[in-house]
């Protein structure tokens, strides 16, 4: 399962301008961008046990919402570039959510990796896909996908 | 094929090199042909977990054979030789200085220094480089460089608390127009990674990042430097560590994985394109903070004899350390692993993060878990410590290692390397007047990547952290000024609320010198490094100091003869000084090559990290403007020169000169300020550095929201100095000086006969007025300067 987390819209203006900024560095027009936290959580867990976990663990219900179902993004036409650390490499947020996760559950947790997706319009899957490479993604430790949405 | 570490024995010197670089050990052809008569002589063949622990031992990340080796340089038709070039150099000075307050020096994790007056604590200082893992992963490779580091402090005698980290770094120019290699990282992608690893770990550790530098040249582009520090104190009594017969081999903390493998010989080699991944590894800073929390109550319970850190050669190297003189008996089936797809050879060579070793009396072993359980750390029993000498590791049944220490680490051949000295052309013509307006040169000046403001970097670290950063990196009435030196109150580790001693924490650095003068680079960044601490009222006679050496490919003459000489200026520097050198590391081969066999080197870079004691920490003193009508003065001498400075980085090649260090001066001059600022007579100190005179006083009125009105007539400076020397030269021994009004004549007593005189004074207008006997330099709104100076760098 994957719980997607992302800081809700009134509060999210500088965090997409950091990722704009970012993108624009390596040379992107972007037209518009947002950004989500991936929690993959690997247990035998229920439904419900899921979204306890994610409502009650994961998220600040002040400024941020979460979904177990992908995000509805709001942008016409955007990219959507999905990052996570490669299985060899430690992933420390992962190991201490797993933790967590066992600790708030009562069950064990087979493993938990942390992630990112990005989710940018722009006017060229080339330039993305080349921008996303030289700024978020070192295939030396990530593995990464994009898709058109 | 016949796997070649079968017939080790009988293969020749090219099958030698060959096996090397499928194994990527990076041992030379001497080296090699020493394993091959080392293990013919035994009568049998190596193992393959052997000739890994020769290459970690012998790597020169863990032996420092370049530094420590014998040299021939040859400079102006005449050759010195050294048989230890580090011994000669930066060991004679400390040993010829031969301080009593130097507690521990060149013989562990850390260089330990007294701290307070009243003879408890110890202060542990150590800096270290991860270049190489930072130009292949910058996060991951600054995240496990400051987690090295602070384990170097854990691991300082029986482990200190760590109550500063420092970090300063070398990049290439965000915006550079260098054609970079097609799968080298951007200058600016390093930038961010190093920043963000470095806040990472820190920030979760608890300990406050509040002293270092940023530095752009596109000599780094490729390869970048991230120097990390650390800081910490621990009792006297627990300075001395000694490996009794019998005591286990514990290992606390993270896990094993096959993460981190070769990252001791990747130092020993250059970048290329095909370097491998396995090398770099991702930092896990919560495990090391647990490791930390169960060394301070273990050491203070006395439940180990002695500790180190696991980390380059990992088991290998931290257990072969502790084990030098017993010998070791080590199963690793034993080990807490990550993966279990992992050769026994693996395990004893891996770099995985967060792992201490302790060497623990059997009957002292329950205690000890007792508090491993409460801190959620884990740990195995590895084995134990024989005193029969002789290194044995096994993974079951099987033999991984069965080495005599002596042959260990005593066996390494080492040759003697040529240096040459490089002869640069010196134009020491009177530097051309320049178009611009020197308002516009001083503006240009404060955007420039290597002055303007680090608030963007600075302000993502906790420097508060622990409560003890009373000096902080950024100060003034605005709280973004750019502070000299950290000043430190290390009431976390002493828990005496009412013991105001502090230590302060400055650096010098200056590669652009080196191009020209490797020997006035050193000699400099310690004046430098001194200066910055005198500008908060630290007690310089007690400047402890220690050597950060990057330099390109050593089998290059010219790079070592940088070496050389800037070896020789830190020598000269530290005895007139009288600032012992404490610990230090140096880090070769920052050298890429591209596919079409481009070389980059790094031009020679040397970090002095130095430290002092502040006797009462609520009497440091800051670098920002106080008070209106309060005069200024200018110490030292204005000397010749554009050598090295900011404004040549950014107007292209002219006058390359530079002033001399007259370091008997110096030291006269800095030691008669620092009566004046303990007597509370100074109100603002600021060194003359990066940008010259004009930089430093623009940073001083914008930091205090005030003004100055200046006249350079009154300045000592050398015959025939120019209006662009005077002000934008960065010769070096010179501070600005806010003197307070009801103190001035008790000031001029002191200094009478010393180059320090009246320039101007501060103002509530709020502009910078310069001037030099009635010519008007420049007159400049201070928040203008301001906004040009205050820079997103990130």
């Amino acid at each position: 399962m994957i719980i997607e987390i992302w800081t809700k819209e009134k509060y999210s203006a500088s965090e997409e301008a950091a990722l704009s900024k970012r993108l624009g560095h390596a040379g992107l027009a972007v037209e518009a961008a947002r950004l989500s936290r991936l929690y993959k959580v690997d247990g035998d867990f229920t439904a419900k046990e899921f979204r306890n976990i994610a409502s009650e663990l994961l998220v600040d219900k002040i400024t941020e919402k979460f979904s177990l179902n992908g995000r509805p993004h709001g942008l016409k036409g955007a990219y959507r570039a999905e990052v996570w650390l490669k299985d060899s490499a430690t992933d420390p947020v992962g190991e201490t959510v797993k933790e967590a996760v066992e600790e708030f559950s009562g069950k064990t947790a087979r493993a938990v990796r942390f992630g990112h997706a990005y989710y940018v319009a722009c006017g060229s899957e080339l330039k993305l896909r080349h921008a996303v490479g030289k700024t978020l993604v070192n295939e030396i430790v990530n593995i990464s996908r994009i898709e058109k949405i | 094929m016949t796997d070649p570490m079968l017939n080790f024995t009988t293969l020749n010197a090219k099958q030698l090199a060959e096996l090397d670089s499928a194994c990527g050990w990076s041992l030379n052809a001497l080296e090699l042909a020493e394993a091959r008569r080392y293990f013919k002589k035994a009568g049998r063949e190596p193992a393959r977990g052997e000739l890994e622990t020769l290459a970690q031992t012998w790597s020169e990340h863990c032996k420092h054979k370049t530094f420590s080796g014998p040299v021939s340089f040859k400079a102006g038709g005449k050759t010195k030789k050294y048989k230890n070039l580090f011994k000669e150099t930066i060991v004679k000075a400390t040993r010829t200085l031969n301080k009593k307050w130097c507690l521990s020096v060149f013989t562990d994790n850390a260089g330990i220094v007294e701290f307070g007056d009243k003879g408890k604590w110890g202060l542990a200082f150590k800096a270290e480089t991860h270049n190489h893992p930072c130009a292949v992963e910058p996060y991951g490779g600054a995240e496990t460089g400051v987690g090295g580091v602070i384990r170097d402090i854990l691991g300082v005698g029986l482990g200190a608390k760590p109550v500063l980290n420092t970090d300063t770094f070398c990049f290439g120019f965000p915006d550079t127009k260098m054609k970079m290699p097609k799968n080298s990282h951007p200058p600016e992608r390093i930038f961010r990674g190093v920043v963000e690893g470095v806040r990472d770990y820190g920030n979760r550790m608890g300990i406050p990042t509040a002293a270092g530098g940023i530095y752009f040249d596109d000599g780094y582009c490729l390869n970048p430097l991230v120097y990390v520090g650390c800081a910490g104190l621990l009792p006297v009594d627990k300075i001395d560590k000694k490996v009794h017969p019998g005591d286990l081999i514990v290992s606390i903390g993270g896990r094993t994985g096959r993460d981190g493998i070769h990252g001791a010989t990747f130092s020993s080699a250059n970048i290329d394109e095909e370097t491998t991944t396995s090398a770099v590894q991702i930092g896990h800073a919560i495990n090391e903070k647990k490791t930390l929390d169960v060394i301070m109550r273990a050491r203070d319970l006395n439940l180990y004899n002695a500790v180190t850190d696991c980390g380059a050669g990992g088991f290998s190297s931290a257990i072969g350390e502790l084990g030098s003189e017993t010998g070791a008996r080590v199963h690793l089936d034993a080990a807490r692993l990550k993966d279990t797809r992992i050769e026994p050879w693996e395990i004893w060579v891996s770099e995985s993060q967060e792992r201490m070793i302790l060497a623990v009396p059997q009957a002292k072993l329950k205690k000890l878990a007792a508090i491993l359980d409460a801190e959620s750390c884990e740990y195995c029993v590895l084995g134990n410590f024989p005193g029969d000498g002789r290194l044995l590791v096994t993974h079951g049944e099987t033999s991984v290692v069965d080495l005599p220490m002596a042959f260990l680490h005593g066996g390494v051949p080492n040759f003697e390397k040529p240096a040459v000295k490089r002869v640069v052309k010196i134009n020491s013509k009177t530097p051309a007047r320049p178009a611009k307006t020197y308002g516009h040169i001083l503006k240009d000046l404060l955007a420039h990547p290597n002055i303007c403001s680090r608030h963007s970097v600075i302000t993502q670290y906790d420097h508060e952290v622990q409560g003890g950063t009373v000096i902080k990196p950024l100060q003034g009435r605005y709280g973004d000024g750019p502070g000299d030196a950290a000043v430190i109150w290390p009431q976390a580790a002493t828990l005496d609320l009412n013991d105001f001693a502090g230590f302060a924490v400055g650096h010098g650095f200056n590669p652009a010198l080196g191009k020209i003068d490797p020997y006035q680079m050193a000699l400099q960044s310690i004046d430098e490094a001194v200066r910055n601490l005198l500008c908060t009222g630290a007690e310089i006679s007690r400047t402890a100091i220690m050597d950060n050496f990057c330099a390109a490919s050593p089998k290059d003459p010219r790079v070592m003869g940088d070496l050389v000489l800037a070896a020789e200026g830190c020598h000269d520097g530290a005895i007139a000084y009288g600032a012992p050198f404490i610990s230090g590391k140096d880090s070769f081969y920052n050298q890429a090559r591209d596919a079409e066999g481009r070389e980059y080197p790094i031009p020679i870079s040397l970090l002095i990290s130095a430290t002092a004691p502040v006797e009462d920490v609520r009497k440091a003193i800051t670098m920002d403007f106080k008070e209106a009508g309060n005069p200024v003065y200018l110490a030292g001498v204005c000397g010749r020169g554009m050598g090295g400075s900011v404004y040549n980085d950014m107007t292209g090649p002219g006058n390359n000169y530079i002033t001399p260090l007259d370091m008997k001066a110096a030291v006269r001059l800095y030691t008669t300020l620092l009566i004046a600022i303990k007597k509370g007579w100074v109100a603002a100190a600021h060194d003359v550095s990066q940008g010259g005179l004009a930089v430093t006083l623009a940073e001083m009125s914008f930091s205090g929201g005030l003004g100055a009105q200046i006249d350079l007539a009154g300045a000592v400076k050398e015959d025939g100095l120019s209006a662009l020397e005077l002000l934008f030269g960065e010769s070096p021994s010179r501070l600005a000086l806010e003197v307070a009004k009801e103190h001035e004549t008790d000031f001029l007593k002191l200094v009478k006969g010393l180059p320090v005189k009246e320039i101007g004074h501060v103002t509530e207008e709020p502009a910078l007025l310069t001037g030099d006997a009635g010519i008007n330099f420049f007159r400049e709104d201070i928040h203008q300067l301001k906004a040009r100076w205050h820079r997103e760098l990130i």
